[in-house]
């Protein structure tokens, strides 16, 4: 069975936010929610980096860990999915959430947050597949047709992967490859190389 | 990115869920991508330095003029713990890529507040029950009288049954946000629990309002009566007459109650009370790191609150006789007043020894 996953190469993110935008019209997320944003670090100097995030879909997910009414499920994929009609809107997946993944709709006092919101993977919620109900709850549920999720299909770089590990673990494997940087340790080839052409050289010595 | 693929990857050769966070920031560094410009930068701090030197030079990470390397430890380290970086979208650190305090809360939360709060409840309640066992209710060993001593006036008594009552409604809503999803999931199922919490933690929210004004009402009108005492000495002396089922002169109060009153009402009961505010008013806090200290303060102060509250409760119901009839009727007999508080009774009565 296949461990689905995000995988977001900041080499290649250009910050369009094609993937927030394609997400939020995808499952015509309510006003104020977003499911996935863009990070940019350092921006606007030398080397800044740009990382969509959204929901990791976590191994030993904190918001399932911390959820006081257990609502939170893992599907065969790994995707970690949430019943809004077993959830109280108390907040503590949004404390736990080392991403910020966890949204509300309602941002009131007394802890009126409205039911949690977050990134389905494009898997829907507990509801029949494709069902009215579940497109109103927790959007449209792309994984049950066979495909994955909408924002790393539209990701006009391809920085955003979406899939199976293996296969998208692979795919930036290659990538790193071909830089000649990436998916190792910071050592002195990588910072200088011979003839301070780093990634050139590494190309060259690729293609040989 | 780099995480992305870290937990891709920790999940594809199967590492065990624990501690993930620091698993996925371990993979990290040895999976980030390295950024050639940053590099180049890097070139030029420390251009002749040995093998071992890029490790040093990189131990500036954010606050630099060029934006930081990358695949550096100290970058990450920077990007767990700052909110630095900045998105289109709008709300409270949404700028924060990865906030690390939450993986503490959960473990606190999940952890040791769990496991001896419950512990500690369950000590208070086999304590309580065994010694009732042990020591039966505590009787009046002389024939009431007839006559009728007030004791608590109706206004007292409005304000301590709805702190009371509030109290207990606010317990049950917090036990079951604790303990619900260990104790009753299981038996009930989620639907019922779920439910329950539904209705529960809007009544939590609202009703700790009426809890924290009736409450600085009941500090207010009992502190003084509950000041320290010369016949507190001889209360502690005795051990309140407790065990040996002797008769202990005191005030209107006894050491007992105003330790109640002092700690576990004052002390505690404000520190439920302004936790408990700030997380009802989450924008004064807005950060996560403050919510979840607000949060673990409540959960603690209310555990320790409910530890006392379980022996305060014994005591005002089948621990003492004619101690649950003060608070609902408003008097007491003659013969109760004399046994349990002397010195007040002489004082209210005019009586001398």
């Amino acid at each position: 069975m296949a461990r689905m996953k995000f995988l977001c190469d900041s080499d290649r993110c250009i910050e369009c936010n094609g993937c927030v935008t394609a997400c939020k019209n995808e499952h015509e997320t309510p006003w104020g929610i977003s499911r996935r944003r863009v990070v940019t670090l350092g921006d606007g100097l030398p080397g800044e980096k740009s990382v969509s995030v959204a929901c990791m879909h976590c191994s030993d997910a904190p918001c399932m860990a911390v959820c006081p009414t257990d609502c939170f499920y893992r599907t065969d994929e790994g995707v970690v999915l949430h019943d809004k009609d077993q959830c109280i809107g108390c907040g503590y997946c949004f404390y736990a959430c080392p991403f910020g993944a966890p949204q509300f709709p309602q941002t009131g006092n007394f802890g009126m947050r409205g039911k949690m919101d977050k990134c389905t993977f494009c898997a829907g919620g507990p509801e029949k597949d494709g069902s009215a109900e579940e497109k109103k709850k927790y959007g449209n549920n792309r994984l049950a047709e066979g495909k994955l999720p909408l924002c790393a299909e539209m990701c006009s770089t391809k920085a955003l992967l979406a899939g199976d590990a293996d296969v998208i673990s692979e795919i930036f494997r290659e990538r790193a490859l071909h830089r000649g940087k990436g998916g190792e340790l910071w050592g002195w080839k990588q910072a200088y190389g011979k003839d301070g052409a780093p990634v050139a050289k590494a190309v060259k010595e690729e293609k040989k | 990115m780099n995480m992305h693929a870290a937990k891709a990857q920790a999940s594809s050769r199967g590492l065990p869920g624990g501690a993930l966070v620091n698993k996925a920031v371990a993979c990290l560094i040895a999976l980030t991508v390295s950024a050639s410009v940053a590099s180049v930068a890097l070139a030029a701090d420390a251009p002749a330095a040995a093998p071992a030197a890029p490790a040093t030079a990189l131990a500036t990470p954010m606050a630099t003029a060029t934006a930081p390397a990358h695949n550096a430890t100290p970058f990450w380290r920077e990007v767990r713990k700052t909110d630095q970086g900045i998105t289109t979208i709008k709300g409270a650190e949404t700028g924060t890529l990865v906030q690390m305090e939450g993986n503490a809360w959960r473990h606190l939360r999940n952890g040791p507040v769990t496991l001896w709060g419950g512990l500690l409840l369950l000590a208070m309640t086999v304590t309580v029950l065994g010694f009732h066992a042990w020591k039966g209710q505590l009787r009046l060993s002389s024939p009431a009288t007839g006559k009728r001593v007030t004791r608590f006036t109706a206004g007292e008594r409005v304000v301590h049954n709805t702190v009371a009552g509030s109290f207990v409604l606010l317990a049950l809503g917090g036990l079951l946000l604790l303990f619900g999803k260990h104790l009753l999931v299981p038996v009930l199922g989620h639907t019922l629990v779920a439910f329950m919490l539904q209705i529960l933690k809007p009544v939590h929210n609202f009703l700790g309002l009426v809890f924290v004004v009736a409450l600085l009402i009941m500090i207010v009108m009992w502190a003084k009566d509950n000041l320290w005492a010369a016949a507190d000495a001889e209360w502690i002396g005795r051990a309140g007459g407790l065990l040996d089922r002797s008769h202990v002169p005191s005030w209107r109060f006894n050491f007992g109650e105003k330790t109640w009153f002092w700690f576990g009402v004052t002390i505690l009961g404000l520190t439920v009370s302004v936790s408990g505010l700030l997380l009802d008013f989450p924008a004064i806090l807005e950060l996560r790191a403050k919510l979840q200290i607000a949060n673990l303060v409540h959960g603690i102060g209310a555990l320790l609150m409910m530890f006392l509250a379980l022996g305060h409760i014994y005591m005002g119901t089948i621990g003492v006789e004619g101690a649950l009839e003060a608070m609902k009727t408003g008097d007491v007999d003659e013969t109760w007043a004399r046994e349990h508080h002397e010195l007040w009774y002489q004082q209210v009565s005019g009586k001398g020894k």
